[in-house]
């Protein structure tokens, strides 16, 4: 049925009016001819082209004439398009026929003189006259539904309206207090005011910005690590907050370095040319990911505010619209400049390029107090050391002799108890066997042996853990005791830790016959430019929050922290050492999994072992550095290895003690606030490097001719005097008045966010395969409007100050199948609000949504395993703690390769491309997510419990939930659903306390003691069943 | 009829677009009716698995002649002495088709004259993360919908209460296990109704399937039964039929609420069958239960399945780590194939074997072999395919494929050719292109069809 109307439809401008080519014409031949007769000269056949009108109009070498004006009859298009033999156009192998209405349509057009017109898109924008006194977003939309015989429909209910401008202008929904005072006064535009103002608009518009740039938090490619991004999201917060002009928005980002006397707040800006994915794979080809990188920024950059896509010219001209390879590369060019490698480090000192540090000014002032004392005291402990060198070089030959006699060796101790103190198993292995799997960075070993000692966490994995170690040493003196972490492959966190991504262990303490063994001075085997903020020091700094272990990704081999006694500790054959092991890290599990306790009684033993584990399945430690034996053996004696031999005597020497206790106390508490100062990735300018044409976009074809910066050809020419063109160049044009795509492009997809569809459907495609404007006078009046200041919220109180935004949203039968898309807006839509929003939503109205603007990405719950699949390093989530568990959608860390399954449910992008327009999709996988994810159950029972607590009885319960939720009153039979709900779980609680208190329970927000546990398990399944319902997630 | 009417006709299959697929008729008659790829990931060395070079270890040790290499991609072995790395292993030959086998795999032997070498693959992409999107995507460019997306669109699903296209993985016991991004099984840029569902061998079988704790299946029911409820009220007044989806997709959750814990609980299988596969653990994520579960799935209709060992990228100790994962997926795989022929499956169940590229005729560290993707294999088997031939060959010494080279796009349109679809006529518009899994490229290997 609604077949056969789509055709009536589609015939219908033929008895109207005369055929316009860009309306009528254009959308068929792109659709069927211009793949072989358009402006890719590789594809084009019988070298006939009909994209433009003299070259359709020329005879070809073998004698066709395409079209003949005004003569359809002896115009080859017709007659081919016609033909019913082998001849017909286009071919049968191209599976496109071509409809009898849209072969009339050629017919007629040729008839009519075959009248060409240049691309809408790319035609100057017009400012059409709108009649003063009315919005003219209603003055165009009526005008179009008058030419249609459709009317507009009637203002929303109050309820609805401010329901709607409430999420769509906040992201969240309005409390029953605001709809009381709106249905009293009605007074809308102060309510638009009131909403703009607040930064949840800013929270909300930002969203659909970051989409189109692909902000993440992670990497995208391979191990998919976190680079630091989060102040670029923090700019476009603010940006959307203080509602900085669209044309300042765009230099930033695209060339903010490049200003004069950028502002910290411009370079971060910059970092929109750093949000392509990079990859830390070994073993890539450096040109091949740089070219990857170039591509996709020409790929964005041209969809985000030219709606052009460009991507098709990476490897060949593009098909349908007039832009060229050499167009692409040219982009491409802009950025050529961008200081960057193919391979991105990830991990270490070099970590993700260029960075910019974004210190508060206290914490510059303590950096830069820290660093003078460090100065000092290194300055102090250099001067003593070099009155010693006489001692260091006999020193030198003490050691290596030590060493050789493995006296540097550490003395794993054989406990004889072990307990944790929140309920892990720890099994204790001394000389029962242990299987032992090691990961070397390329093969796997593994043996079955003795433990020698090792304790082994198992069962319950509760967040932190304290772990509690006795032994007997025997007799004997020592100088200092190890904490010796042992890889294991089974292990989540980078092999070492039972989750997370790391193993933290907040301090160490030890004591014996019942006093406390004092440790002066902490060393550890692994690199700490790896790991800065966990420096050994603070294992023993008596801060519970700080500590030693590592924190980045690289270090998964067995780690080794040392302390020193302060003065060496006499055992006698009975004496008893305990050992304590807080593990108290806000990060989740950062537990160790298998550890050891040694001790050493050589003059200090270093924190060592030998680089690869040994086929016996375990590293072997030795006491001393790798570089400092080498250095000592072969008496090769490179910078670094002097300094680490020169760093070893300084710390084993008594005199010098005191000064290298000062040097590591100061460092640590500097590296601790070092990687506390937030950092971004920014854009480095640098010597451009060459862009060539590559061709079929193969990276390893270097014969292409080399090309600078330009804007695509057929839309403008840059006039820089012969300089060559820069990014600053490049965004200057794009918010310039000549260039007709900025504007429309943007304005299109505000439209979008408020009617949930664009002007132009296909927001990422104004050429000629995307759609044409269903009203084009209003795209172009918004265009001009917006380009006048580039005002970003005068655009969006323009739409939403509109009747056409205001109306209401209720299914007409007359639109039904005259515009069963809605895209002559002779009513509003209604859908299923953004990934984001349905999380923000349920939180907000269960009153646990956490309100804080900006910030580092957070971590909502997320099952156990479901990063299992990622390594490089191996990992397991931790989630954030109290209020950062609570917070916006926006905040959500942005795993590109595994996104936050409630987001991924609900649509939200990966944003590893950009993305201009989500889908909307309804599937079973939401209804678990809203039924059964964790935060969701948590928000049904925290909403409960205010329910309680704002309930006189059931019945009003329900109504105080419903507005709470909805914005209205339920009716009498959605009550009496809930009722029956609610007494049928009340009774079955009541009968089965237990799970009663586990429901109320899910979570980690505060239950309230006062409330019974059977009346708020039973009033939890109401709330969550209002949390579930359609029209909870709706916008209409 | 009203639209609350009309709902309960519409469910349950609601992982699909409509009751069928957008390719309804079929192009051409279909001879595969699901698809079951297992998936090797890391590149699983052809040298040591399917493709023999007897010249290669005569050459063993010697430099790698220059005519092979020169101007081609390297990854790890860049700027590196290219050195000939003879095969680690013996092969033998199999049934009656003769098939040439590494003797590592005497399972995969067995069923030989059951199967179809194709030793011509090649790929485009030689890092790991590229190769898989475009083995999966058809296109480095990501957001583009995987295959299993794909044949999910075009042809539907005929299971009644589980997705129509779900994913497993299995880890190895070599530690080079491969990061696997979820893009791997996106919808990309269809509705992502049609991505793949990942199922878990710890934790929840699929993310949120059990009730939460304290919540029983009764007050599970009765809650779903209320939101329906309210849901339906709501349609009444506005007649949206994304309400009535709405209703429908919870009706289908509860379902697979009770479905997959069942399908996921092997323990009434017979031990014979647990010993076919090599199953010790049923259950336990391992590649051996997960085929297992796979034939499972197959019989409740699941479209498209795909698993996943993540455990192949061998650049040293090959000979090690490819007998350990000989141990690991050999029998399994030979017994998925035995256990669907004898239920009388395999002859409308593609079965697939392969990775995302495969590994150098040269050395790496002396004792592994790099990323390579100028020629590599593939094995296929049942629906539709001609069983116990081999197809397509490399050069000499294992290089590049030589005869009958078969590209992605072309092995894309041959799998989609066996499901009843013209991989040309399976599009949707993207950025004004029609957008397809084998982008503008794809022949039909017609060579291999029975």
């Amino acid at each position: 049925m609604r077949w056969t109307l789509c055709c009536l439809l589609a015939a219908a401008p033929l008895i109207r009016a005369e055929v316009s080519f860009n309306r009528d014409i254009r959308p068929i031949m792109a659709d069927t001819c211009f793949r072989c007769h358009g402006p890719d000269k590789n594809a084009r056949m019988m070298g006939l082209r009909l994209d433009l009108r003299d070259e359709a109009l020329k005879t070809t070498k073998s004698g066709v004439t395409p079209i003949v004006p005004g003569d359809p009859d002896r115009s080859a298009i017709v007659q081919r398009v016609f033909a019913t033999d082998k001849k017909v156009m286009p071919p049968a192998a191209a599976h496109k026929e071509l409809t009898a209405a849209q072969k009339a349509t050629i017919r007629q057009w040729v008839a009519e003189g075959a009248k060409y017109e240049g691309h809408w898109a790319y035609q100057p924008v017009q400012r059409f006259a709108a009649p003063a006194g009315q919005n003219p977003i209603d003055y165009f939309i009526q005008a179009r539904l008058a030419k249609e015989g459709l009317k507009a429909s009637p203002e929303a209910d109050g309820r609805t309206l401010l329901r709607r401008v409430t999420l769509d202008l906040t992201g969240l929904p309005p409390t029953p207090e605001e709809v009381a005072a709106f249905l009293k006064d009605g007074d809308y535009e102060r309510v638009v005011d009131r909403l703009m103002a607040s930064p949840r608009y800013a929270e909300m518009q930002a969203l659909h910005w970051l989409d189109a740039v692909r902000y993440a938090d992670t990497c995208g490619f391979h191990g998919d690590n976190v680079f630091p991004a989060w102040p670029y999201r923090d700019y476009v917060l603010r940006a959307f907050r203080d509602n900085m002009p669209f044309d300042r928005f765009t230099r930033e980002q695209i060339a903010g370095d490049l200003l004069p006397n950028a502002t910290a707040d411009q370079k971060v800006a910059s970092a929109y040319n750093r949000m392509n994915r990079t990859s830390a794979e070994g073993g890539l080809q450096p040109k091949e990911y740089l070219a990857k990188y170039a591509a996709d920024r020409a790929r964005t950059t041209s969809i985000v505010w030219l709606a052009s896509t460009t991507g098709c010219a990476e490897c060949h001209d593009h098909k349908f619209d007039p832009i060229t390879s050499r167009d692409f590369y040219s982009m491409e060019a802009f950025f050529a400049d961008i200081k960057e490698s193919g391979l991105v480090p990830d991990r270490g000192s070099k970590a993700w390029g260029s960075l910019l540090e974004l210190p508060t000014d206290a914490q510059r002032a303590k950096q830069q107090d820290l660093k003078s004392r460090v100065d000092a005291a290194k300055k102090a402990l250099e001067e003593k050391a070099a009155t010693m060198t006489a001692r260091e070089q006999q020193w030198e030959k003490d050691v290596l002799a030590a060493y050789q006699a493995g006296k540097l060796n550490w003395k794993y101790q054989r406990p004889f108890a072990a307990k944790s103190q929140n309920g892990a198993k720890l099994t204790i292995y001394n000389d029962e066997p242990v299987d032992f799997t090691y990961y070397d960075g390329g093969t796997q070993l593994g043996e079955r042996k003795p433990g020698n000692g090792v304790v082994i966490a198992s069962g319950p994995n509760p967040d932190n853990e304290t772990y509690t170690v006795s032994f007997k040493p025997g007799e004997g003196a020592w100088t200092a005791l190890a904490v010796h972490i042992v890889q294991e492959d089974s292990l989540p966190g980078e092999r070492l830790a039972r989750g997370a991504d790391r193993v933290i262990v907040t301090e160490v303490d030890a004591e014996m016959s019942g006093s406390n063994l004092k440790f002066v001075l902490a060393n550890q085997s692994n690199n700490p430019d790896v790991s800065r903020d966990v420096p050994a020091m603070a294992a023993i700094d008596g801060d519970p929050k700080t500590g030693w272990g590592i924190s980045g990704p690289g270090d998964n081999n067995d780690i080794m922290l040392a302390l020193r006694f302060a003065e060496k500790l006499r055992t006698q054959k009975d004496s008893v050492i305990t050992v304590r092991l807080h593990q108290d890290s806000d990060i989740r599990r950062a537990t160790a999994g298998r550890f050891r306790i040694a001790l050493s009684d050589a003059e200090y033993s270093w924190p060592s072992f030998e680089k690869r584990p040994k086929k016996d399945g375990d590293s072997s430690n030795t006491g001393l550095r790798e570089s400092v034996v080498k250095a000592l053996e072969a008496k090769e004696r490179t910078d670094e290895r002097k300094k680490a031999l020169h760093a070893h005597f300084e710390w084993m020497t008594p005199e010098l003690q005191p000064l290298v206790v000062e040097v590591a106390k100061l460092e640590a508490d500097l590296a601790i606030l070092e990687a506390a100062i937030p950092k971004s990735v920014v854009t480095e300018a640098t010597e451009p490097r060459e862009m060539r044409i590559l061709a079929r976009g193969n990276f390893l074809d270097e014969s292409g001719p080399v090309v600078q910066p330009a804007v695509p050809a057929f839309l403008a020419k840059l006039d820089t005097g012969g300089r060559r063109a820069t990014r600053l160049d490049l965004a200057n044009w794009l918010v310039s008045e000549k260039n007709p795509l900025t504007a429309r492009v943007y304005a299109n997809r505000v439209w979008r966010q408020f009617f949930g569809i664009g002007i132009v459907k296909t927001l990422d495609d104004f050429g000629s395969q995307g759609e044409w404007p269903k009203h084009p006078e209003l795209l172009d009046w918004l265009a001009t409007e917006f380009m006048r200041d580039w005002d970003m919220k005068h655009l969006v109180r323009t739409i939403v100050m509109s009747a056409a935004y205001r109306q209401s949203s209720a299914v007409r039968p007359d639109l039904e199948e005259r515009d069963p898309d809605n895209r002559l807006i002779a009513r509003q839509s209604r859908y299923r609000v953004d990934a984001e929003e349905v999380r923000d939503i349920e939180l907000s109205v269960a009153g646990l949504l956490v309100e804080k603007f900006g910030g580092p990405s957070v971590k909502p719950y997320q099952p156990d395993g479901y990063l299992a699949t990622l390594n490089f390093p191996k990992r397991e989530y931790a989630a954030s703690r109290g209020d950062d568990l609570y917070r916006r959608g926006i905040y959500t860390l942005w795993q590109r390769t595994f996104l936050q399954p409630s987001m991924l449910n609900f649509d939200a992008p990966s944003r590893e491309e950009c993305t201009v327009n989500r889908v909307n999709s309804n599937t079973p996988l939401q209804a678990l997510d809203l039924l059964n994810d964790l935060i969701y159950v948590e928000t049904a029972r925290y909403f409960a419990q205010n329910i309680l607590k704002n309930a006189k009885n059931d019945a009003s319960a329900i109504d105080w939930a419903f507005e709470k939720a909805l914005s209205r009153k339920p009716l009498a039979e959605e009550r009496k659903v809930l009722l029956g709900l609610y007494r049928e779980s009340l009774a079955e609680f009541r009968k089965d306390p237990k799970a009663a208190t586990e429901l109320i329970h899910t979570g980690e927000a505060p239950v309230d003691p006062s409330l019974r546990a059977a009346d708020l398990a039973a009033m939890t399944t109401v709330a969550r069943a209002i949390l579930n319902l359609h029209e909870t997630i709706t916008r209409n | 009829m009203g639209l609350l009417g009309l709902n309960s006709l519409l469910s349950p299959r609601l992982f699909a677009a409509e009751s069928k697929g957008v390719v309804n008729p079929l192009h051409h008659p279909a001879k595969a009716k699901r698809v079951i790829f297992l998936y090797q990931a890391g590149g699983p060395s052809h040298l040591e698995t399917f493709d023999f070079k007897p010249k290669l270890r005569s050459m063993d040790g010697q430099g790698m002649p220059d005519s092979f290499t020169k101007g081609q991609q390297i990854a790890q072995l860049q700027g590196k002495e290219l050195k000939c790395f003879g095969p680690q292993y013996d092969f033998k030959t199999f049934g009656k088709s003769q098939q040439r086998i590494c003797e590592l795999f005497p399972h995969i032997g067995s069923v030989a004259d059951d199967v179809c070498v194709i030793r011509s693959m090649m790929g485009e992409q030689i890092n790991h993360d590229p190769a898989h999107t475009l083995m999966n995507t058809g296109s480095i460019i990501t957001g583009r919908p995987s295959m299993g997306s794909w044949v999910l669109y075009g042809l539907g699903s005929e299971a009644e209460d589980l997705p129509g296209f779900v994913v497993l993985l299995s880890s190895g016991r070599g530690g080079q296990n491969q990061p696997i991004a979820a893009r791997q099984w996106s919808a990309g840029l269809l509705p992502s109704k049609f991505q793949g569902v990942k199922f878990n061998s710890a934790g929840d079988p699929v993310l949120y399937i059990h009730n939460p704790p304290g919540m029983s299946a009764k007050l599970q029911h009765d809650s779903i039964g209320a939101i329906n409820a309210l849901n339906k009220i709501e349609n009444a007044a506005v007649q949206d039929p994304e309400i009535a989806t709405r209703v429908a997709q919870y009706e289908m959750a509860f379902k697979m609420q009770s479905s997959v814990p069942g399908l996921m609980d092997m323990s009434k299988e017979p031990q014979s069958m647990l010993d076919l596969y090599g199953a010790g653990h049923p259950g336990d994520g391992s590649f051996a239960s997960n085929c297992l579960l796979a034939r499972r799935l197959a019989e409740k209709g699941v479209r498209f399945i795909q698993l996943y060992h993540r455990d192949w990228d061998h650049h040293t100790g090959l000979k090690t780590n490819v007998a350990l994962k000989a141990e690991e997926v050999d029998r399994a795989t030979a017994a998925l194939i035995t256990d669907l022929k004898q239920r009388g499956m395999l002859d409308d169940t593609l079965i697939v074997w392969g990775g995302e590229f495969g590994r150098t005729p040269m050395s790496q560290s002396g004792d592994g072999r790099d990323h390579h993707i100028k020629g590599f294999s593939f094995l296929v088997a049942g629906g539709g395919v001609k069983r116990g031939i081999s197809y397509g060959a490399t050069d000499e010494l294992g290089y590049a494929a030589e005869e009958n080279p078969v590209a992605v796009a072309d092995f894309h349109a041959t799998m989609l050719h066996l499901l009843g679809i013209d991989h040309k006529r399976l599009a949707v518009k993207f950025q004004g292109l029609d957008a397809r899994l084998t982008g503008i490229a794809g022949n039909v290997i017609r060579d291999i069809l029975a």
